[in-house]
């Protein structure tokens, strides 16, 4: 009878126990959609280090029961990337937690997000729409909006009266433009050239002709491409524009500021102090120039911050014996609302937004300087 | 002199579209094979000097190392892939989907060594001086004006003054006849590939210095060069030049006109009205059936 006990209890132990297992130990999904391929590949690849130095850091210090299963999914850097891409992450990966970059992307992807409960975060993005997207997704940057803001009090300083604008057009481009036009009066500017591309143009000589005949007083231009950045910095020094240029976050990449032509350009990005002795950032910058050999960038920054707050929702929810879902992350999320990231602490609104300060860069010899 | 300007970098444009389009209405006009990889021909020689530049090699060596790349390229493609396909059937869709396929995988490959992104070669030629109040000439603007003008005489006196130059001019009209006076109608083709694949070697330099080079710049490579061909006159070497000239002048000057986010289509606007109204083109033949 005994026997027969035990071999009963030992056989139903024997078929519950991988389930009970995968119960305790799953590791919880977090997806990436990143643009890995094509002409944005630099920034996807950028976003990509700053997840994989925090997951090293989440691992060290053993801040979950669960591991992190990190699924990395190319979006290419394109709306129809993004809705593919979220759609698997959604429905094939189960990702409760999915990091996006691009406002294309986002907006594809956000809907599909939404209707899936998965929490979104944006990290590279800079649309102003992207703030009230959808209730599962938040923004750990400054948008365009504020990003052009922090410009417009340079302008004045400078007294720069006429400004030529060269943006894409697509929803950030336009976006910042629009910005850009509406707050220029503000500060005693206005907008005396305005010229559309397309995201692949890269040949501007007719372009920087048209915009020396405005003759303005300081360019500005709008592009998420590192590769167009590139090319428009170069082209517009090549064809004799030797004044002012500057633009928004895009300025961060180390393509654009190695470039010999970005001496001096002016562009705006999160606040970072690289030299701050807050313990989590000086973590991060020592990781970063340990594990990649590279000055630390804002974005890798974002996405760093972006990870750690999903360690940090899912410690509580474990804490508090909660499953880790998109629902619950989120109710997570709201409930305590400020976090401490690398950097301090930063507060998501209802709307989306994160509470994280803007500062403006200037190129010098190959490196950037806080300038204001 | 906003004019003069965009008419300038219209002609710095037009001066790299008429050779490539000069070294396809060449290909074409000898062989009537629809070279799409002409492209692709473009794209390989302008890696082949970046990465040469970025080896640390003289440019000269690096502009002979194109060169090199482009020829074999063009020649190969015409041997290995055009001649066994014509010796089964001659089917023009067929070269044309073969040789589309070869744009596809140079594409792949270019992009698996180099990455999907541009690259570029800096150098001093593409810094613009003022040349007049408001006029800024760069030192690349007389490079490209320069080499296409002397690489186009130099084509232009070949065909005409040698018995090599006279056989190409012959082979699209009569191969038989060719053979029948001992010429070899393979070695003419291999010829007409080789000087054709020569030509793209400036545009794809002085792409690569100006604008930077790409893996995928072989379509729109293909497409103006058919466009100017098209508009040319089907064969013509000289209308081929002469319009692949004029199409990157109208890219450049519509901006007087339009928003700048119509250039690129400038150049296809101009090929649908000759399509339209001037279906022979600049020095085509027209032809009743």
């Amino acid at each position: 009878m005994i026997l027969r006990r035990q071999f009963l209890v030992g056989a139903a132990a024997t078929v519950a126990a991988p389930s009970v297992l995968r119960a305790q130990g799953a590791a919880y999904v977090l997806g990436t959609l990143f643009p890995m391929s094509g002409a944005n590949a630099e920034f996807g690849t950028m976003y990509l280090n700053g997840v994989q130095l925090a997951l090293d850091h989440i691992a060290a210090d053993k801040m979950l029961k669960n591991g992190i299963d990190l699924r990395p999914i190319d979006s290419q850097g394109t709306a129809q990337g993004g809705a593919v891409g979220m759609t698997r992450l959604a429905n094939v990966d189960r990702a409760s937690y999915v990091l996006i970059g691009f406002t294309g992307v986002s907006k594809a992807a956000a809907p599909i997000g939404d209707r899936a409960k998965v929490v979104m975060v944006n990290g590279g993005g800079v649309g102003p729409d992207l703030a009230t997207l959808s209730p599962y997704f938040w923004n750990i940057l400054p948008l365009a909006n504020q990003e052009v803001r922090a410009v417009l009090p340079f302008i004045k300083e400078k007294g720069f009266k006429r400004i030529a604008m060269i943006y894409t057009e697509d929803p950030s481009g336009m976006a910042v433009h629009a910005e850009l036009k509406s707050g220029l009066p503000g500060v005693g500017g206005e907008l005396v050239g305005a010229y559309g591309v397309a995201p692949t143009l890269t040949q501007f000589a007719a372009i920087a002709a048209q915009v020396r005949d405005v003759r303005p007083d300081a360019v500005f231009f709008a592009s998420v491409s590192g590769v167009q950045a590139v090319q428009i910095v170069k082209q517009l020094r090549d064809n004799g524009i030797s004044q002012q240029i500057m633009t928004y976050s895009t300025g961060n990449l180390p393509s654009v500021s190695a470039l010999p032509e970005s001496e001096g350009l002016v562009f705006t990005g999160q606040s970072a102090d690289w030299a701050a002795t807050e313990p989590t950032m000086k973590r991060f910058v020592t990781g970063w120039r340990e594990k990649l050999k590279s000055e630390p960038t804002t974005y890798g920054l974002n996405y760093y911050n972006a990870t750690l707050l999903f360690a940090q929702l899912a410690k509580g929810l474990e804490a508090a014996g909660k499953p880790v879902s998109g629902e619950t992350l989120r109710e997570e999320m709201l409930r305590v609302r400020t976090f401490q990231l690398a950097g301090g602490e930063v507060t998501f609104a209802e709307n989306g937004t994160a509470s994280t300060g803007v500062q403006l860069n200037q190129v010098r010899g190959g490196r950037i300087y806080k300038i204001a | 002199m906003l004019f003069i300007q965009l008419l300038a970098s219209g002609i710095q444009t037009g001066a790299l579209y008429a050779l490539t389009a000069a070294g396809f209405a060449l290909i074409f006009g000898a062989t009537r094979i629809f070279h799409v990889a002409h492209g692709a021909s473009f794209v390989l020689a302008g890696y082949a000097f970046v990465a040469a530049s970025a080896l640390g090699l003289h440019w000269a060596a690096a502009v002979l190392l194109a060169t090199a790349v482009a020829v074999a390229f063009g020649m190969l493609v015409d041997l290995l892939v055009y001649r066994p396909i014509q010796r089964h059937e001659a089917s023009f869709f067929t070269v044309f989907v073969a040789s589309f396929g070869i744009v596809i995988c140079v594409q792949a490959l270019v992009q698996f060594q180099f990455g999907r992104g541009s690259v570029a070669v800096s150098t001093s030629l593409t810094r613009s001086a003022e040349l007049l109040p408001g006029l800024y000439i760069a030192p690349v603007f007389w490079v490209a004006a320069g080499v296409s003008l002397a690489l186009f005489t130099a084509v232009s006196l070949f065909l005409e003054r040698t018995n090599a130059g006279l056989g190409l001019r012959a082979l699209s009209e009569n191969p038989e006849l060719l053979r029948a006076y001992g010429l070899s109608s393979r070695r003419l083709s291999a010829l007409a590939f080789g000087l054709g694949s020569a030509l793209v070697v400036p545009g794809a330099i002085l792409t690569a210095a100006t604008t930077g080079i790409e893996p995928a710049a072989s379509h729109r490579v293909m497409l103006i060069s058919i466009a100017a061909s098209v508009v040319g006159g089907i064969g013509s070497l000289r209308g081929a030049a002469l319009a692949g000239l004029m199409l990157g002048v109208v890219e450049n000057l519509v901006v007087l006109v339009l928003d700048t986010q119509w250039s690129e289509a400038a150049s296809f606007v101009v090929l649908f009205v000759f399509i339209v109204f001037r279906p022979s083109g600049l020095f085509g033949k027209a032809v009743t059936s």
